[in-house]
């Protein structure tokens, strides 16, 4: 299936929120996710279903002012 | 000694956490001049990256509080989002809410300010709105669940100091068990105990510290100019007046030719 | 004695350098087929600015970026001793200024002076900042010449060869295997680099110019045959391909602003790397029994790697600096 991972096409296996993250080599937490503009919660990511074209991004902490 | 939302802190300088020369150098600023609060963002990462979480960390490390901000949120979706995303990672309900509405000045889209604060309060979040120093705007703010403001002193990163502290001063004098943090637009030492001295009860700063010669030495020369502030605002200064007033007592003065 | 090295970046090969250079036999171990088709230091500028440099790094660097240079003129032949040349735009007035108060070693040039140094670029700026006894070189050719110098002293490079410490059977392991060294020093950080390599025979350039930006410190090397190279953004991740839209637009741009003719170059290349680098962005030892890690790098492998190799070869001669080394943290 191909999602569009933080503004680029991006071919996943799984289905599943929380192993699409893990395919995509997310191994730290202190990452958050948000599907088609909506965020998805560290608790929901098992359980929630991906499809065809879904825009999901992860984004981590960086220094800002 | 500020508090915001419930909580009391012994410095009222914050700093921001981006543009030093190296993570060391932000480090040792903010242990140096006792900072107890930092900004952070949030940007989208690679798989694999552990830059997010090196930064993390470092700062977790610091043990102090961190303020995450929405910045370069241009609508109150993206803001809304960025601030759910923010609590969720940095673990705290603390929010600094930028709606900005213009990209050459960077200052905030008051109509979208106060509808996002309206909507992050209704969340459970405790919102740090950044905004101009606009009296109605302040009590639209307050109104839908702000406790703190965070007024501009002029735009972020050009060092202009205080553009409008009359302003500054009506929004203490009418709010004046409000939280006043000014954030953005200090370049100067001088330009943060100004704001102290009108009574703001702390003063967040990055570009003035971050890119200067020495942000170690000049992180603390902020905190002491914020402290020196704060005691200056306390001890009630005297009143302006055009003529002079002697000091030194005239009465019993020799009579000499 | 006899030492190995692994990875044949800059900093492994200056370390041979230096070693060969005491008499030292070495070995060295590189896991791509080719010099470069690996390495961060295949992107590098070779910008030899220690002045510059100092604008926002701390005396270490500047103190020893210029040993380094006097290194690279007897070790290479294509090192530029023509200085190098700080320029803004208009709307950047306030940054180059900060620059000038924040480095030595300077003079401030007039429009007909910058006109006089580059004629290319006669007409286009008012003022600018001159740094005389900086230096550029091609830092490609510059490791080419590198494995052949060592060639030359009877060093074995071997290429395709991955290895391990423990595949070592030499006295010492000196580890500069860059960021691919940050399993084992965990303090390690990746920080972001992207550049274009453009072609243009309509201009030419006889040193390196630093266009002032207010986040990266965009910069134009000259090299041979009306080759450009077009540096390097700075952000704070460990990806190493992929450059976006906005960090080639900004280059773009820079090169665009410094002459109208770059708008016709060619771009030949887009390289993206990794630079290693530890908190203080200094480079830094690490031992861990017989292995010596030199590491952290950061943007200034070809501006340090002489100086940061003769720490290093000081602590594989001397058993006592090798013992004064900080050990690993090994995760
Ligand atoms: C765009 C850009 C511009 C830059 N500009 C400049 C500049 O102008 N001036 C300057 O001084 N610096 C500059 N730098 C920084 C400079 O490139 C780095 O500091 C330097 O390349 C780091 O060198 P290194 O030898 O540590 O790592 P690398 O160059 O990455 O070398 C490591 C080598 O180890 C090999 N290796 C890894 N694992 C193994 C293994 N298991 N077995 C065998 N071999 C292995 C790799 O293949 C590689 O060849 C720039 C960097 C970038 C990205």
């Amino acid at each position: 299936m191909r999602i569009v991972l933080n503004g680029q096409y991006c071919e996943v296996k799984s289905t599943m929120l929380d192993q699409i993250l893990i395919e995509c080599d997310y191994i730290n937490p202190a990452i958050a996710t948000a599907l088609n503009d909506t965020i998805v919660h560290k608790q929901a990511r098992v359980g929630t279903v991906l499809n065809e074209g879904d825009r999901l991004e992860v984004v981590a902490p960086i220094g800002g002012g | 000694m500020p508090n915001f939302y419930n909580v009391e802190f012994d410095n009222a300088l914050l700093l921001g956490t981006a543009q030093y020369p190296s993570p060391a150098i932000l480090t040792d600023a903010i242990r140096h001049s006792q900072v107890q609060i930092v900004t952070a963002s949030l940007r989208r990462e690679a798989g694999g990256s552990g830059a997010g979480q090196n930064f993390w960390d470092m700062i977790k490390g610091l043990g102090i509080r961190v303020l995450p901000n929405t910045a370069s949120c241009y609508s109150v979706k993206e803001a809304v989002t960025t601030a759910h995303m923010a609590r969720e990672v940095f673990d705290t309900r603390w929010i600094k809410l930028e709606v900005i509405g213009n990209s050459d000045t960077l200052q905030p889209d008051i109509f979208g300010l106060v509808e996002a604060a309206r909507i992050l309060c209704e969340d459970g979040f405790e919102v740090f709105p950044y905004t101009t120093e606009d009296l109605v705007l302040a009590d639209k703010l307050l109104q839908v669940g702000c406790e703190v403001l965070m007024p501009w002193g002029s735009p972020i990163g050009s060092g202009r100091g205080l553009n409008n502290p009359y302003g500054i001063r009506t929004l203490r004098a009418h709010f004046p068990d409000v939280p006043l943090i000014i954030d953005a637009g200090i370049g100067l030492p001088s330009q943060a105990a100004q704001a102290m001295e009108l009574g703001c009860d702390a003063v967040l700063l990055n570009t003035a510290v971050a890119k200067s010669g020495d942000p170690v030495t000049m992180a603390k020369a902020f905190a002491d100019a914020i402290s020196a502030g704060r005691a200056a605002f306390l001890s009630t200064p005297i009143e302006m007046s055009d003529m002079a007033q002697p000091s030194t007592p005239v009465i019993g003065k020799a009579f000499l030719a | 004695m006899t030492v190995s090295i692994i990875g044949a970046g800059v900093a492994g090969l200056t370390c041979a350098c230096v070693l060969v250079d005491q008499g030292v036999s070495v070995k060295i171990y590189e896991q791509s087929d080719a010099i470069g088709s690996n390495a961060c230091s295949w992107y590098a500028g070779g910008m030899l600015a220690p002045w510059c440099e100092s604008e926002s790094s701390e005396q270490w660097v500047l103190d020893h970026g210029i040993e380094s240079i006097e290194w690279w003129d007897q070790h290479t032949s294509n090192l530029t001793k023509n200085g190098s040349l700080v320029l803004s735009m208009q709307r950047d007035k306030r940054d180059i200024q900060r620059y000038a108060t924040l480095t030595e070693n300077h003079r401030w040039l007039n429009g007909s002076e910058i006109s006089e140094m580059e004629p290319d670029l006669s007409g286009r700026f008012e003022r600018g900042l001159f740094y005389a006894d900086e230096a550029h070189l091609d830092s490609r050719l510059a490791l080419q010449q590198l494995v052949g110098y060592l060639s030359s002293k009877n060093v074995d490079v071997q290429f395709d060869r991955s290895i391990t410490v423990n595949d070592c059977n030499s006295d010492y392991v000196i580890d500069c295997r860059g960021y691919g060294a940050r399993h084992d020093l965990p303090e390690l950080r990746g920080v972001k680099g992207e550049m274009l390599l453009l072609k243009s025979n309509d201009i030419s350039l006889s040193r390196a110019v630093r266009l002032v930006h207010p986040r990266y410190p965009l910069y134009i090397v000259p090299r041979a045959e009306g080759l450009f190279m077009l540096g390097a953004t700075m952000i704070e991740n460990d990806e190493r391909h992929r450059i976006s839209a906005r960090s080639m637009l900004e280059l773009l741009s820079a090169a665009y602003a410094l002459h109208p003719a770059f708008g016709e170059a060619e771009i030949l290349e887009i390289g993206v790397d990794v630079r290693p680098a530890f908190s203080n962005n200094l480079p830094q030892l690490r031992r861990n029994k017989n292995t010596l890690y030199v590491n952290g790098l950061y943007r200034h492998g070809f501006l340090l790697g002489p100086a940061i190799a003769k720490l290093a070869a000081q602590a594989i001669l001397d058993e006592s600096k090798f013992l004064e080394v900080k050990p690993c943290a090994l995760s």
